[in-house]
């Protein structure tokens, strides 16, 4: 960065219309590649956030739900991950300053598109797109084509390691392995004929280099003789292919050619589906020139390579530099880079925990931080959270994007990374949280955000919060319920609001007649929590029996289904993601998933009620 | 129709010559303007719509054709040699219910009868030298290709008309326009589709902005049962002070006002108190005083509606939807009960008609195809089956689960579709004349109207037998336009309709006698090939729409045929499962070790995880599925030394018959894997047995049945050895190596046993 931009920087205050992010597509993605990288390690954070082509909304019971526990809300999230791609991709390095709350950021939009660079089926062979989600994209003036034609490619580690085996550059893959295991006698059978075929080939290759003065005829019959014997020919060297029928006979080939010439050189050719079906050995003219062939061979892969890691290479340069990561919702984020730069993301959330944070060591959730202070609990998306700050408090941050002068006007999408890093630095000022990194050897957060990384549940500060310090604050609509008091009912007359429903249970049975909350779930589903202990079982009791009287018999014969929490668990456990979530309930309660699923043991099962977590129906 | 003189050699060489000429330009002209269509948008799409109801009305045909975000959602459910037709349908149908249909194109297709027009030679071929024209064809056909059609047509040149074209490009997104209305909110996009569409510059931004949106059939009738229903507003408890004071409020108010009301009109300072409330304003509703309320919130709006309700008989409480107005709160005064029903009959009937105002509107897109189906014309597309499901699945309703249903259901809304692939290969002249080129939309397109193809502006090279086509832009005409390039469907639509009366021309369907489109597509010609689609184009199958039933091919050489030989589907074994490593020629091995040598006629990959075992004999089958239940069930060891031990190693491997590939392959779910994917179904047990097989199980098991199963396997292994060479004979993708390795691994399967 010249002093030209240093001089034209503009620090803008707090008016977020005027800051400006650097787009990146294919045209400038290698020279910004280079920018970002000293601009990342040169950084004290580096926020990210990220647009997919979908994510369940209202009132689908998709979306992370209040009652949601821990695993829950995880298999939710590894659903929408897998099933939704990326469209951009928003980084933003910056480096704090504390004392004068001022923010150095060098903000990032990467535009991406799952393009399907080599035809194998990645990263996606078909993703969904959510088409209200599209329609909202695209009266911002979210530029699909740019997107579609220019973004960026993509791909996991896991599939890239898959790539490198089905495009034949898995070369080094087969280098240096050991010859540990015992040759049997069908190995050395197995080596011998094939050391016979390749001395054979390669001494009437040779013949044929060494008579060049030939006359053309016999020229011509040389080439007849190629076209006939189908001898081929790699990089304009003779080579020769040899059928194999598993890795070990890769494994024997290879071993023996090491010892056998220095001209020849192994190729192991894959197929499609990763295995190994033939080696093809490349006579080269010379030892050098079997390594200049081999370095040739390298360079070219790691050029493909590197097209097909495409925008994944921001991801691996955040992770290696291990500094902290500020996302707003950080279950969210976190799945949908695990699983779209790292692998396909695993069933249980522990398991996803330990590997995410194997890549990126510390994560900080903004929305967790606005939760922290609780006045903001209902503040969801970036905007109107630094709003609702800047109005409510003084607590001046100074923003510098140095690059500023350099975006043209205009191109303000990927905004939320920079609005985060604002955001992040006005809470740690409100919060009195010192974002400062200690600088003593290696890097380190204070204590306080420390504290704060790696919370992996969307509604989790109330757990936390409930329990601490912040009880007045929350108990007047909280309160902890365990899920063993909820049930689930459904198969009630379409259109009914979770108050009809109350008073027609209320008038149903006696065990309505004690506290109890409904709430909609879905528009086929209902949550019902008793808040006396015992009275849940007792109904699904009533609701399965064979003596069943009055008005709940009535509900019964019209329909109505009960459940108990453990069968939620077990949906969204097995991936019965139904439209309806009635529908889920019912499919799980008639398979007989619910014998195998009645083994796991079930934890954390306690989850927050909201009171004001009416979800109605007419507002849809 | 007798045979008629064949034309002298001499004009046939400069015919050659002619031809050949015309050939070179084909392959020259490739820029210039762009196929001039319509292009239709939420911006432009009533007056196109009135446009083109004219248009289709007045046409003798109508070509269509989609694009969509893809085509299949996962690997294995491609369209494979192993497709059953009813499979096929659910391979169809789950396409057609997932993505997203992007781009409609729509061309009728007018005969021009005006003399005086302005298009250049009008075109017209009489009966009779239309007899002579395909007999001459067959004749030259195969050496000379299109040239005799030429000397044919010259006889008539005197009288030349053509067809007129309207193309119409219709960009289709599914918004929901009215809210949890309307089509699903996710779809699913095919990378590979993706890429397609933005290789031929697909607009994305128009068609999410601006794509024109739909209610299916379906849909529509939901939307409209919604109006129907009254909201009916239930007491809300007043549990909290906030409500009980603002219900005591609402309550004084609206009683101040009504006694205002009632004390004559000379207190008009009681009017005027609450007038000062910015939130009441008092207007007039039909003639009533009235009170509009602005400003309230959902909640208490419902309760003002409850205070209504329980505590003023006079009063009423109005909610109105109009187009001018939007939505409006009133609290309406009236004298009387009669008055008051007289009132909100009228209310609720404009409500009703406003909502149905705004369904209409939703409906968007699918006028054009109820314009279609309204107007019966023939229906015009190439290998359109899918098509049709889209158009079913989006526009009609969800898709039946058979297709003999489905036959039935489309042929209600369109009673005359044809298809112009089906044409080309079960008509023998006109198969003959595509031999050499692929079968596709353009290079049929290429072949049959060259002319048009080539961007006609060579008029005097262009051959006369090609039916004549203009294409119409709003009230200009154009013969010349820059051909191809852009894949959209309106193009697409205008080829496939081309090539339709091209090839009704060379059929000898004379237009003139055919008045209306009814009667075009109940021509005696036609009729072999109207209501006939390709369900599977691999095997052949084509359903009758008219009938829902399956008809052989009738076409005298079906080349596909040879390539895929009749598969008996009751012969096959999906497995599924097994080490991702294992080879289709491992798993044959495996089998013919237990089953001997001939018993496994071939092996096809699914996917990674799934293949499909064709048995020579439908025995083999239920035997094999048995022999895997036993083993599974069985002790351990016995398993290690079993030769299909390889096959089901890592205790995941299932096997089912076909029927099971049906029941998966009818589900709603997409997984990537077939082996995800049957998990994902459910199916929780590892070998499907059938009932009788089932009992044939039992019986057997008090026989040492397992010890049987060894024993045949160990004889099974001496046969294998004998006929080691023979298979490799028979194989001839084996080279030395892996000859090697077959004796290897026998003789290590001997050596465990």
């Amino acid at each position: 960065m010249g002093p030209l931009f240093q001089l034209s920087s503009r620090r803008s205050l707090c008016t977020s219309s005027r800051w400006r992010v650097k787009q990146v597509t294919t045209s400038n993605f290698q020279e910004s590649l280079e920018e970002i990288k000293t601009h990342i390690s040169a950084s004290d954070f580096v926020a990210v956030s990220m647009g997919t082509t979908g994510s369940p909304t209202a009132p689908s019971w998709l979306r992370p739900l209040p009652f949601d526990t821990d695993q829950t809300a995880y298999s939710k999230a590894r659903r929408s991950a897998h099933r939704f791609q990326l469209l951009h991709f928003a980084v933003c390095p910056f480096s704090v300053a504390h004392p004068n709350h001022l923010i150095i950021a060098h903000p990032y939009n990467f535009v991406l598109f799952p393009r399907d660079e080599l035809k194998t089926g990645m990263p996606a062979y078909s993703f969904s797109c959510q088409t209200s989600l599209l329609a909202s994209m695209a009266r911002q003036g979210y530029d699909f084509n740019a997107c579609v034609y220019n973004g960026i490619s993509y791909m996991s580690r896991a599939q890239e390691s898959v790539a490198r085996i089905r495009h034949g550059t898995a070369l080094s893959s087969h280098r240096g392995m050991n010859t540990s295991t015992v040759f049997t006698v069908a190995d050395t059978v197995f080596v011998e004929r094939i050391r016979s075929r390749i001395k054979h080939w390669r001494n009437s290759c040779k013949s044929s280099d060494t008579n060049t003065k030939t006359s053309k005829h016999e020229e011509l019959i040389n080439s007849l003789k190629n076209i006939v014997l189908g001898s081929e020919q790699f990089r304009s060297r003779p080579c020769m292919t040899i059928d194999v029928c598993s890795e070990r006979q890769v494994q024997l080939i290879l071993e023996m050619l090491v010892d056998y010439s220095d001209d020849l050189l192994p190729l192991p050719v894959p197929t499609q589906n990763g295995t190994i079906h033939s080696v093809r050995i490349v006579l080269a003219n010379s030892k050098e020139d079997k390594d200049l062939l081999e370095r040739e061979l390298q360079n070219f892969e790691e050029e493909e390579s590197k097209n097909i890691r495409g925008f994944r290479e921001v991801i691996d340069l955040i992770s290696a530099s291990q500094k902290p990561v500020i996302s707003h919702n950080c279950l969210n984020d976190c799945t949908l880079i695990h699983s779209k730069f790292i692998a396909p993301l695993p069933h249980e959330l522990d398991e996803f925990v330990s590997s995410f944070r194997a890549v990126f060591p510390k994560v900080l959730d903004v929305n967790y931080l606005m939760k922290k202070h609780g006045s903001m609990k209902k503040v969801t998306n970036i905007p109107s959270a630094i709003s609702y700050l800047n109005n409510h408090f003084f607590a001046p941050v100074d923003l510098e994007i140095p690059d500023q002068a350099t975006v043209k006007e205009g191109k303000i999408h990927g905004l939320d990374a920079l609005r985060l890093s604002y955001l992040f630095m006005k809470l740690c000022s409100i919060l009195k949280i010192s974002p400062n990194v200690t600088e003593s050897g290696n890097k380190h957060l204070t204590p306080e955000l420390e504290d704060l990384t790696n919370v992996f549940h969307p509604f989790s500060a109330l757990i936390k919060d409930s329990f601490n310090e912040d009880v007045g604050l929350w108990t007047n609509n909280t309160k902890k319920v365990s899920c063993e008091h909820l049930v689930f009912l459904w198969g009630f007359k379409f259109g009914m609001t979770a108050g009809m429903l109350k008073s027609v249970l209320r008038s149903a049975h006696d065990t309505f007649s004690g506290e109890f909350d409904v709430k909609l779930v879905d528009r086929s589903c209902a949550i019902v929590v008793f808040w006396q202990p015992g009275l849940s079982k007792e109904f699904m009791e009533i609701m399965n029996s064979e003596e069943t009287t009055g008005g709940i018999k009535n509900l019964v014969s019209d329909g109505l289904r009960v459940t108990g929490y453990e069968t939620y668990s077990t949906i969204c456990r097995l991936g019965l993601w139904e439209l309806d979530l009635a529908e889920s309930l019912e499919r799980a309660s008639e398979s007989s998933c619910r014998g195998i699923e009645s083994k796991c043991e079930r934890k954390s099962c306690e989850i927050h009620w909201y009171n004001d977590n009416v979800i109605n129906l007419d507002d849809l | 129709m007798k045979p008629h003189k064949l034309p002298s050699p001499a004009l046939a060489r400069v015919l050659t010559r002619a031809l050949s000429s015309a050939a070179s330009t084909t392959t020259t002209t490739q820029c210039g303007s762009a196929f001039p269509s319509k292009t239709v948008t939420t911006a432009n799409f009533e007056p196109s719509l009135a446009e083109l109801r004219r248009h289709v009305r007045s046409s003798y045909f109508v070509a269509i054709d989609l694009e969509m975000t893809g085509v299949t959602s996962a690997p294995w459910r491609e369209s494979f040699g192993f497709d059953r037709s009813d499979v096929r349908y659910l391979k169809v149908r789950d396409s057609a219910s997932k993505f997203a249909v992007v781009q409609f194109g729509v061309c009728p297709f007018r005969w021009d009868p005006s003399k005086h027009s302005f298009v250049a030679n009008p075109y017209e071929h009489s009966f009779p030298i239309i007899g002579t024209l395909i007999l001459v064809t067959q004749m030259f056909a195969t050496e000379m290709g299109v040239i005799s059609v030429d000397i044919a047509v010259s006889i008539s040149l005197a009288m030349r008309r053509g067809y007129v074209v309207n193309g119409y490009n219709f960009y289709v997104f599914p918004r929901q326009e009215l809210a949890g209305l309307g089509p699903c909110d996710e779809f699913l996009c095919q990378s590979t589709s993706m890429d397609f569409l933005a290789k031929y510059q697909f607009d994305f931004n128009v068609c999410i902005r601006e794509g024109i949106s739909y209610l299916s059939r379906e849909q529509e009738r939901e939307a409209l049962r919604n109006i129907c229903k009254f909201k009916d507003v239930r007491d809300i408890p007043l549990v909290n002070i906030a409500d009980i004071l603002f219900t005591a409020r609402m309550k004084q108010k609206f009683s101040e006002w009504r006694d205002g009301l009632l004390h004559e009109q000379n207190q008009e300072d009681q009017i005027q108190e609450i007038s000062k409330d910015s939130k009441f304003k008092v207007i007039f509703f039909e003639m009533h005083p009235a009170l509009r309320l602005d400003g309230f919130t959902r909640h208490q709006l419902n309760l003002i509606q409850m205070v209504i309700r329980k505590h003023f008989e006079d009063l009423s409480y109005v909610s109105v939807n109009s187009e001018t107005s939007g939505s409006q709160q009133l609290v309406v005064y009236t004298d009387s009960k009669d008055e008051l029903d007289l009132l909100m009959k009228k209310v609720k009937e404009e409500n009703h008609k406003e909502a149905e105002m705004k369904v209409q509107v939703a409906v968007g897109f699918r006028h054009v195809i109820d314009l279609l189906s309204s107007e019966q014309k023939l229906i015009v597309g190439h290998n359109c089956f899918l098509d049709l499901a889209h158009v079913y699945s989006k526009f009609i309703g969800p898709l039946p689960a058979a297709p003999e249903e489905f036959a039935v259901s489309v042929n209600k809304c369109f009673p005359h579709i044809i298809d112009t692939k089906i044409l080309l290969n079960t008509n023998s002249m006109l198969q003959n004349r595509m031999k050499r080129s692929r079968k596709s939309l353009a290079s049929a397109f290429t072949s049959f109207c060259p002319q048009i193809a080539a961007g006609s502006r060579n008029n005097d090279l262009v051959s006369l037998s090609h039916v004549k086509v203009d294409i119409e832009v709003g009230d200009s005409r154009s013969s010349s336009w820059n051909p191809g390039g852009k894949h959209e469907a309106g193009y697409d639509a205008f080829m496939t309709g081309c090539i339709f009366a091209q090839l009704c021309s060379d059929l000898g369907i004379d237009f003139k006698l055919h008045e209306s489109s009814k009667q075009l597509a109940l021509n005696e010609i036609l009729q072999k090939y109207v209501n006939r689609l390709y369900l599977s184009w691999m095997h052949g199958d084509i359903i009758d729409l008219n009938t829902g039933n399956k008809v052989a091919d009738s076409s005298p050489s079906h080349s596909l045929k040879k390539r895929y030989p009749k598969i008996l589907f009751e012969n096959i074994v999906i497995i599924w499962g097994f080490p991702s490593k294992l080879k289709a020629s491992e798993v044959r091995e495996c089998i013919s070790k237990v089953f001997g040598p001939n018993s496994v006629i071939s092996v096809f990959h699914l996917d990674a995880t799934a293949v499909f075992v064709q048995f020579s004999k439908t025995e083999l089958v239920s035997d094999f599925l048995l022999v895997k239940d036993t083993l599974e069930r069985g002790d351990g060891a016995i398993l290690v030394l079993h030769p299909l031990a390889k096959l089901l190693e890592g205790g995941d491997t299932c096997a089912a018959n076909y029927d099971t590939y049906k029941e998966i392959c009818g589900s709603p779910l997409s997984e990537g894997l077939f082996a995800d994917q049957a998990k994902a179904v459910g199916i929780k047990w590892k070998t499907k047995l059938t009932e009788s097989m089932v009992a044939l199980g039992d019986e057997e098991h008090e026989n040492p049945s397992v010890q049987r199963n060894v024993n045949t396997a160990m004889q099974n292994v001496e046969r294998t050895r004998q006929n080691t060479i023979d298979q490799l004979r028979n194989d001839p993708s084996r080279g030395h190596v892996s000859s090697f390795d077959i004796e290897d691994s026998s003789s290590v399967a001997e050596a465990n046993l």
